[in-house]
């Protein structure tokens, strides 16, 4: 893109330089001295073809260049006064390089944005009065052109060069993801089948081979989580899919059970429910027991979002709440009911003998 | 063994002879072990298919009671096979197998006919109980699928109270195919037991702690299921029939 406006600056003072050659050629008899606006004439040309040559590649677009490019502009400028008759000046007439001075300008925009384009312009509007000798219409007019040309141009270089990072980051994201996706498959394919597989039968077979079902169970839904990429998603507006925080917390002893679309909460309040669910999960496996299983239901009724933790472990009776305490389980209830009420939601916890153990997280929705 | 059935519900067939089986899913290594373990079980294998349209063949060829059916297969989608499987043998059972984290997908296909749903990684005897169940006509459920039903079913409810054209109000005909597909709903009690279920509970657990019946659990569970799938083909006939009409 950056190559393409520097090409733009080459055009438009090759264009320049043939609208100014005409006018040269045409009227140079008419100046005090003929042959010195046609050697002008030929300066411009020779330096047209420099900096073309030389803003085609990175290396040549160097702030001494563009600086000398503008200086070249002045001297050119300034120049119209030892050509031209002071008459023909006062009276209003085109300095010799017309508006081949405004590439300088473009060129001093397209390196330096909209800073560099207004300096540069500046530069040149001071040229533009200095050659007529006073703040006329006219000059006060060309002056102010080529402050907004310069500024212009500057301010959409620099925009046009921000939109084509972004696009470039934005292909760069999409073969990422498109890569991602692909390996996902041969992922699924191949390992994941296997993997499962190997935890199907192996606990068929019990002792070690169960141990090792287990433990290929695990990496399973390790890399199942991994692969299925839902990181890779953004959150919509600042909303999180609860279900996606939570399924990667099933395993082979716990079940995770979601309505089948997104369960969009606020972040802090999505995650303050993941929290809060893994520390109940964490408490299951520490107090109810090696073999305990669990079950983690998310519900979605539009006014509140819950989430029960239910476990098969050997509970314990109601009125039994001291026992409890001593085990530690009150004080972990404590912690998940402080994290739900920093989102305004609640937990309780239910106990019997026969149910096991059901910690219940309810977050309403605003 | 694998008798189709002790307790045969009006529906499934060839009651006492072993259920034949169609093992669909794309991995073989996958399909040879499933295969060779219900074998070895006495379950008659009647075929293996790779993809969808194989598995369409095979069943045409082989006639299968049961379809043990992969989700993830590199044609068709889950739904649309079980729907062309029910298209051409009504009586055929679908038992799902899904990797986690197709949630979707599984609802999908449980709302297109299948009867049952296990997670990939669930034991060679529950898929085997599964199969079993499914030829009984019995709806395997999970705890899984049962939240994926809450869900559905609050989805449902939450799209009748928000979309007017639900409610009949506007005339033409569009609106009135729209009305006359009503959104079904759970009564508190199969709430209730479907809530439960998605809780790990199992049907005797939770038959003691309601005080109902087995029976009346499974017939509970059966019942969320067998409406949504009505639900399901009522709107694809109403779609099919706007499309006639449009």
């Amino acid at each position: 893109m950056a190559g393409q406006m520097w090409r733009a600056v080459a055009i438009f003072r090759i264009l320049t330089l043939a609208y100014a050659a005409v006018l040269i050629v045409r009227y140079h008899h008419f100046y005090a001295h003929p042959d010195a606006g046609l050697a002008v004439l030929a300066v411009m040309a020779a330096w047209t073809a420099v900096t073309a040559a030389a803003y085609a590649g990175p290396r040549g677009r160097i702030p001494a260049l563009i600086c000398a490019d503008v200086a070249v502009a002045v001297l050119v400028l300034l120049s119209t006064r030892l050509v031209d008759t002071v008459r023909h000046i006062n009276d209003g007439a085109p300095t010799l390089p017309v508006t081949w001075v405004a590439a300088p300008v473009l060129a001093c925009a397209v390196a330096g944005g909209p800073a560099g384009g207004l300096a540069g312009a500046a530069v040149i509007a001071a040229a533009v009065i200095a050659e007529r000798g006073a703040l006329t219409g006219s000059t006060f007019g060309a002056a102010v052109l080529l402050l907004i040309v310069g500024g212009v141009v500057g301010y959409f270089v620099r925009f046009g060069l921000r939109a084509e990072a972004a696009l470039e980051r934005a292909a760069r994201h999409e073969a990422a993801v498109s890569e991602r996706e692909r390996i996902a498959r041969g992922v699924h394919d191949s390992v994941l089948q296997v993997l499962a597989l190997v935890s199907a039968r192996g606990r068929e077979l019990g002792g070690e081979a169960a141990e090792l079902a287990r433990l290929a169970g695990e990496q399973e839904s390790a890399l199942r989580t991994l692969v299925s990429g839902a990181s890779v998603r953004p959150p919509a507006g600042g909303l999180l899919d609860l279900g996606s925080l939570l399924e990667p917390l099933g395993g082979s002893r716990v079940t995770v059970s979601c309505p089948a679309g997104a369960v969009l909460l606020a972040d802090e309040a999505a995650r303050a429910l993941a929290a809060a669910t893994g520390e109940a999960l964490d408490n299951v496996r520490r107090h109810a027991g090696a073999d305990a299983r669990a079950w983690v239901l998310v519900e979605d009724d539009g006014a509140a979002v819950t989430v029960s933790i239910r476990d098969d472990g050997n509970g314990f009776a109601e009125g039994r709440l001291a026992e409890a305490e001593a085990a530690g389980r009150l004080g972990v209830a404590q912690s998940i009911v402080g994290r739900l009420r920093d989102v305004g939601g609640k937990a309780c916890l239910t106990s019997s003998p026969r149910e096991g153990t059901e910690v219940e997280l309810r977050v309403p929705r605003n | 063994m694998c008798p189709g059935t002790d307790e045969p519900a009006p529906g499934g067939r060839s009651p006492g002879a072993a259920a034949r089986v169609l093992v669909v899913d794309d991995h073989p290594m996958w399909r040879q072990s499933v295969a060779a373990s219900l074998e070895e079980a006495g379950c008659p294998v009647a075929g293996t298919a790779g993809d969808g349209v194989q598995a369409l063949r095979v069943a045409a060829a082989t006639r299968p009671e049961v379809v043990l059916l992969d989700l993830h297969l590199p044609d068709l989608s889950g739904a649309e096979v079980i729907r062309r499987l029910l298209a051409a043998d009504a009586e055929i059972r679908i038992v799902v197998l899904s990797a986690s984290g197709e949630r979707q997908d599984v609802l999908d296909a449980m709302t297109a006919g299948a009867t049952g749903y296990l997670v990939k990684s669930a034991q060679f005897s529950e898929m085997l109980e599964a199969v079993r169940a499914a030829a009984a006509g019995k709806a395997v459920f999970t705890p899984g699928l049962a939240g994926l039903v809450l869900g559905e079913y609050r989805r449902l409810a939450a799209g009748a109270r928000g979309d007017p054209s639900q409610a009949g109000g506007a005339g033409g005909a569009l609106s009135a195919a729209a009305a006359a597909v009503p959104t079904p709903r759970l009564t508190e009690r199969e709430t209730e037991v479907l809530r439960l279920v998605a809780k790990g509970m199992t049907y005797p657990q939770i038959a003691s702690l309601l005080v109902l019946s087995p029976r009346t659990v499974q017939n509970h569970v059966q019942n969320t299921l067998i409406k949504l799938q009505l639900h399901n083909k009522a709107q694809l006939v109403r779609y099919a029939m706007e499309q006639g009409m449009g």
